[in-house]
């Protein structure tokens, strides 16, 4: 019996995989994908599809270089997709060719993370930044001092609990270049953030629409988008916009080495492409969206929306060499030590 | 039983063991002397950088120093789990006694309630008290309503962190206490009285040493889970201050070096077994002293 018991276990896992066929597994930042337009692409091609979620593009590297993670359609930011290209990690869907490629906008296209267009096709993009709540603070919102060397927000302030956008933030405020390979240039953001450090009250990347629509804090390092979404729902905040400039960010959909549903992944690609399934999809996610999109039915415009059209220089995040990345992890170790 | 029947028969037990605890911890073992790779992953080999890293860093000037980021983090991390050890142990040595106290009946229902909260998922259990020890939280009211403090927010605090940490594990000190003080018997305590002994000698000469097999169990129970928390700090302690759990987590998400975040897992590991070691050193010795 026992021997039963243990030849059911092991075989269990192996079964899994087996029911792939006709599946769509989908790795992506948390809620950003329509429900709706998912269940349409089900209805119309028969193809079952599971999304899970990630809040960090460190999440998600650490998930594919850890091999086999069964998901055919991950949605990395810019400098992500180039790391992840540049170690093996991504499917060659000669992304070029597909419908979806004709759409985007050509901005968008022959990019330094991905100069001939053949892993992946942008599918939002957007700011980081932080947003205060107006009910806890009236006070000017146009520089990255607010909230790195506090004196009204002292205290009441929330940060990432990831380097990647804070520390390129900090970087945008002393002037220091991002990806730096100067150790004293970076002593200087590791400096500011310590400043800081006593004025804020958490690191953290969960939770946010609560911590800052229920004034747990009154500001918080934050996306554009989701001010936005926050803001509609009816909560009293700003996206700050600072003249140091804003941490610019693109979110591609890309295709894992040896995905079992490559298929299936380019033509979810495709459909979410598609002009009214684009539109209603920027409705929804609330981020600009990178592929021609119809302006009639488009919920957000420069009046209703300023968080998506920043009036301030945008600098994308980029892919720092491992000397570079080395001393952004030291200034977090030794901020959080 | 034939001696085939008990070997055969065990086998599962051991392949069960081999592959989901001992090989992992042996790749663990050897992440932690790979090289590590240039964006997180890591090629296999032997080199012992990790380990000196927990030691030795290079500074903000180039040169290579010793670096105490990291001892205190693991100070940190013993001083908080031993922390809450402590607290546990002294809130269950009375929760267990009054529990032991009941009638038959009444001692069933109370010990199912001591083990109602493992039904619930953890994240749940821990984002509860983010609610109550929120701005304007339960907490607050109450230090409001019953003492007139006018008490500022608790979380984020060390104390909001320890006070997960404690809610969390307690019911593992509970259990295994009550066990042992259920046992107790009360004619001892009452001999201990006729020999003049105050209450106080009577609970440090009679009730803790009979119940201590149940309070150093409970004691690992607690220390052990403790010292790998990840979810109290960074969701109640607001991630202000790493502890080993967050470290290597770091490690394999935004620091992506593997080794580095295996190197420290080991350690952790070690602490462990170190802790297990004493213990059962400690119980060997009262045996053999009990013996003769």
């Amino acid at each position: 019996m026992k021997k039963i018991l243990l030849a059911t276990t092991l075989i269990l896992p192996l079964a899994a995989p087996a029911m792939a066929d006709g599946s769509l597994n989908i790795y992506a930042w948390a809620d950003s994908i329509s429900p709706e337009l998912i269940e349409t692409f089900s209805e119309e091609t028969g193809i079952t599809v599971n999304v899970d979620s990630f809040s960090s593009n460190e999440d998600a590297l650490t998930k594919l270089q850890a091999g086999s993670s069964g998901y055919d359609l991950v949605t990395p930011s810019q400098h992500f997709v180039k790391i992840m290209v540049d170690e093996g990690l991504l499917e060659d869907i000669d992304a070029n060719e597909m419908a979806a490629y004709g759409q985007l906008d050509d901005r968008w296209t022959g990019q330094w993370w991905d100069p001939e267009n053949d892993y992946s096709i942008p599918m939002a993009y957007g700011t980081a930044g932080f947003a205060v709540n107006r009910d806890l603070y009236d006070g000017p919102v146009d520089s990255w001092s607010v909230i790195f060397e506090p004196t009204d927000l002292a205290g009441s302030i929330a940060m990432l609990s990831y380097p990647d956008e804070v520390v390129s933030a900090a970087q945008l405020y002393t002037g220091v270049a991002y990806c730096s390979e100067d150790r004293a240039e970076m002593k200087k953001v590791f400096d500011l953030l310590m400043a800081q450090k006593p004025d804020v009250a958490a690191y953290t990347s969960d939770n946010i629409e609560n911590r800052l629509g229920s004034g747990e804090v009154a500001a918080h390092f934050w996306w554009d988008g989701n001010v936005l979404r926050l803001r509609n729902s009816g909560a009293n905040v700003e996206f700050a916009m600072p003249k140091e400039g804003l941490v610019g960010w693109l979110d591609s959909y890309v295709v894992p080495a040896g995905a079992s549903n490559v298929d299936n992944a380019k033509a979810f690609i495709d459909f979410m492409s598609e002009v009214d399934n684009a539109t209603a999809q920027y409705n929804y996610y609330a981020h600009s969206a990178p592929v021609e999109i119809d302006e009639s039915k488009a919920k957000y415009t420069p009046e209703n929306a300023p968080e998506l059209f920043p009036t301030v220089p945008v600098v994308f995040a980029r892919a720092c060499s491992p000397a570079a990345q080395d001393l952004v992890t030291k200034v977090w170790t030794d901020l959080l030590q | 039983m034939s001696k085939a029947f008990r070997f055969w028969g065990l086998v599962p037990a051991w392949a069960l063991m081999l592959l989901t605890l001992i090989v992992p911890i042996l790749i663990v073992a050897a992440v932690s002397v790979a090289e590590r790779g240039a964006y997180g992953g890591f090629t296999w080999g032997f080199d012992l950088t990790s380990y000196r890293q927990i030691l030795f860093t290079e500074g903000w000037t180039d040169e290579l120093e010793f670096d105490p980021a990291y001892l205190i983090i693991i100070g940190r991390t013993l001083a908080y789990a031993a922390g809450a050890t402590l607290i546990s142990l002294l809130l269950a040595l009375p929760v267990s006694y009054f529990i032991s106290l009941q009638s038959a009946r009444m001692k069933l229902i109370l010990v199912y309630l001591v083990t109602l909260p493992f039904w619930v998922s953890m994240i749940v259990r821990v984002y509860a008290w983010l609610i109550i020890l929120g701005n304007d939280g339960l907490a607050e009211r109450a230090f409001r309503l019953f003492g007139g403090w006018d008490v500022p927010g608790f979380l984020f605090t060390p104390g909001a962190m320890l006070t997960g940490m404690v809610y969390s594990y307690i019911p593992l000190m509970i259990l295994p206490v009550y066990a042992s003080v259920e046992k107790l018997d009360p004619a001892l305590i009452e001999a201990s009285h006729d020999l003049y002994g105050s209450r106080w000698t009577a609970m440090r000469r009679v009730i803790l040493p009979l119940a201590s097999p149940g309070l150093m169990a409970g004691s690992i129970l607690v220390f052990v889970p403790c010292l790998g928390t990840v979810l109290e700090p960074m969701l109640l302690g607001g991630g202000k201050q790493l502890m080993m759990g967050t470290l290597i987590q770091n490690q394999f998400g935004g620091a992506r070096n593997w080794p580095f975040g295996s190197a420290i897992a080991m350690l952790l590991l070690a602490m462990v077994i170190g802790v297990l070691i004493l213990n059962a050193r400690r119980a060997l010795a009262r045996q053999t002293e009990v013996a003769p």
